[in-house]
């Protein structure tokens, strides 16, 4: 098919289409740095959507569970792999994101015979201080975005920009506690959520403006058949490995 | 060949490990490690079990150090296992304690070696023997416990854990034959899952070929331990406080003449270094986790457990 060009664009742009639709509907994950480290939060429906990749590396992701359970491995594997074979210290998250991932993500994809990954990734690197922490986007088809303070997965590009400009026009405060990451958080989540419920072509519209009250209802009814699930890289942690899920009472405690 | 041992070299014969019916092992031919270093493609580095050695094994990383066949017959090889470290049950859990000497052949080469290693939360290693195989056991199995949690997303059971330290040693048993690579540790660890009333503090023996026993109420290892064995064991049935219903600092106190005592007859155990303040390392595994004892601490039980302390 590569003899044919205009064939194998075509052929990518459906298997955009057939992953982005897959994809839409899938439960947004928020990624928020606070003062005593970072946050990756969203609600679940059953499946555990947060996990922990090595000592200062966290992972969550949207699509297919077999997908993202088969790439959560390789990349648990590879930084274990080499978090022995020379130091925890030297298991980067650039190197696995970059190297490991994007590629496999990437060839995946454009192999338009074989199998895609219906997925998207978001990882959470603490650094040695609070402005070395790294937020890490994989897309699908290999794209590879960084963010410093905060990021987002939804399941299109629409949604991701809602809460992004949700998460960019709140006030700006290094000294933020979890309570406050987790609150922002799951006002970031409900905005992406009701993205995602809404038909595709409503989504691009400019009206993404909801008020907090809706916010608070989006997550309640989130909650009846989900569960917040959250995961943090704590600096203040003892001992090399800064990950740890939050526990139920944690969570209930942050709320409002 | 010079090789350094976390003690002097007290040798004992092989035939001394325990042995379980007519269990015989020979040692293999030839062990060679892995010498093939073709990078592996990265999707075969996946595996599904958890297991971190099969994981590393792919990655083609030496799990053991090949040596020539021919020196591997002697016909009475012996196992270095040298140093003094004792694990006590006491009233939080367990109490783990070594001493800090490092040698080779009858030269001390390092004061300050760290004998008594933390593997997780809840989990201590102490080892006597190569402290090269020793020191390598242990971040395998702290890196192996981890991997397996972030895999398999939950713990490694504490059985587990006790087989994943078994295969470790076994696998090293050319080198333990060979008589410069063998390893006999201690496991302390804390089961959580015992009932909040109960002491779940456990210590587990090793022998050279990987089977592991409990030990109820204490366990020491290493040249220094013949001596104390039979104070432990009269402590523990007949001493005034018995150890399992010592509080940490009475245990503290027991562990620190345990070692003292061992000094004085095995010249690879080191005492307390009063010139350059060098403690034994204490260590205790209870439900809260692993706490090690501050040298503050340790002076002043030091104080308490040998009044003339200046005489030393």
């Amino acid at each position: 098919m590569r003899d044919e060009p205009y064939r194998w664009i075509e052929a990518i742009q459906d298997r955009r289409d057939y992953i982005e639709d897959q994809l839409r509907v899938g439960s947004p994950v928020v990624g928020l740095t606070y003062n005593e480290g970072m946050v990756l939060l969203t609600i679940g429906r059953g499946q555990r959507k947060i996990f922990e990749v090595h000592d200062r590396i966290g992972l969550s992701a949207i699509g297919h569970p077999a997908d993202i359970e088969r790439l959560r491995m390789l990349v648990t594997d590879t930084a274990s792999v080499q978090g022995f074979q020379n130091a925890t210290e030297d298991v980067n998250l650039h190197r696995l994101t970059n190297f490991v991932l994007a590629h496999t993500f990437k060839q995946a994809f454009e192999s338009i015979v074989g199998e895609a990954y219906i997925i998207k990734m978001l990882l959470a690197e603490l650094g040695g201080s609070s402005e070395q922490n790294r937020f890490t986007g994989i897309n699908y088809d290999g794209n590879v975005r960084t963010n410093a303070d905060f990021s987002v997965i939804g399941g299109t590009e629409a949604i991701e920009t809602g809460m992004q400009n949700y998460l960019a026009a709140s006030p700006v405060d290094a000294d933020r506690d979890l309570t406050a990451a987790l609150r922002l958080g799951l006002e970031a989540w409900a905005i992406g959520s009701e993205l995602s419920s809404r038909e595709p072509e409503d989504t691009e519209s400019e009206d993404t403006q909801i008020d907090t009250e809706q916010m608070h209802e989006i997550i309640n009814i989130a909650r009846e058949d989900g569960e917040i699930e959250a995961g943090v890289l704590e600096a203040t942690q003892r001992g090399t490995g800064k990950f740890r899920l939050l526990s139920k009472q944690e969570i209930e405690s942050a709320l409002p | 060949m010079t090789k350094i041992s976390l003690g002097a070299t007290a040798k004992e014969p092989v035939s001394k490990n325990w042995e379980i019916g007519n269990l015989s092992i020979s040692p293999p031919s030839s062990i060679l490690g892995n010498t093939d270093n073709t990078k592996m493609p990265i999707k075969n580095v996946l595996n599904h079990k958890g297991d971190f050695l099969s994981l590393l094994k792919e990655a083609n990383y030496p799990l053991q150090i090949g040596l020539p066949s021919e020196t591997s017959h002697h016909a009475d090889v012996e196992i270095a296992h040298s140093t003094t470290v004792v694990a006590v049950r006491y009233r939080d859990g367990v109490m783990i304690a070594g001493d800090r000497r490092a040698t080779a052949g009858t030269s001390v080469i390092y004061d300050r070696a760290e004998k008594v290693l933390q593997i997780d939360p809840h989990s201590v290693l102490a080892i006597s023997g190569s402290p090269a195989i020793a020191y390598e056991i242990a971040r395998m199995l702290e890196h192996s416990f981890q991997y397996f949690r972030r895999s398999q997303l939950q713990e490694l059971s504490l059985e587990g854990k006790l087989r994943m330290l078994s295969r470790l040693i076994r696998d090293n048993l050319a080198m333990a034959l060979q008589g410069i690579g063998g390893v006999i540790p201690i496991f302390a660890l804390y089961d959580r899952e015992a009932p909040e009333e109960e002491n779940g503090g456990k210590i587990y023996f090793y022998d050279a070929l990987g089977a592991h026993f409990e030990n109820v109420n204490f366990a020491t290892t290493g040249s220094g331990s013949i001596w104390i064995r039979g104070v432990l064991r009269y402590l523990s049935r007949f001493g005034d406080t018995p150890l399992q219903d010592m509080d940490e600092r009475q245990a503290i106190i027991t562990i620190l003449r345990l070692l003292d005592t061992a000094s004085e007859y095995d010249a690879a155990t080191s005492g307390y270094n009063a010139r350059a303040q060098i403690f034994p390392t204490i260590k205790t595994v209870t439900r809260s986790g692993v706490e090690t004892i501050s040298d503050e601490n340790l002076a002043e039980c030091y104080a308490e457990a040998q009044p003339e302390a200046d005489a030393v």
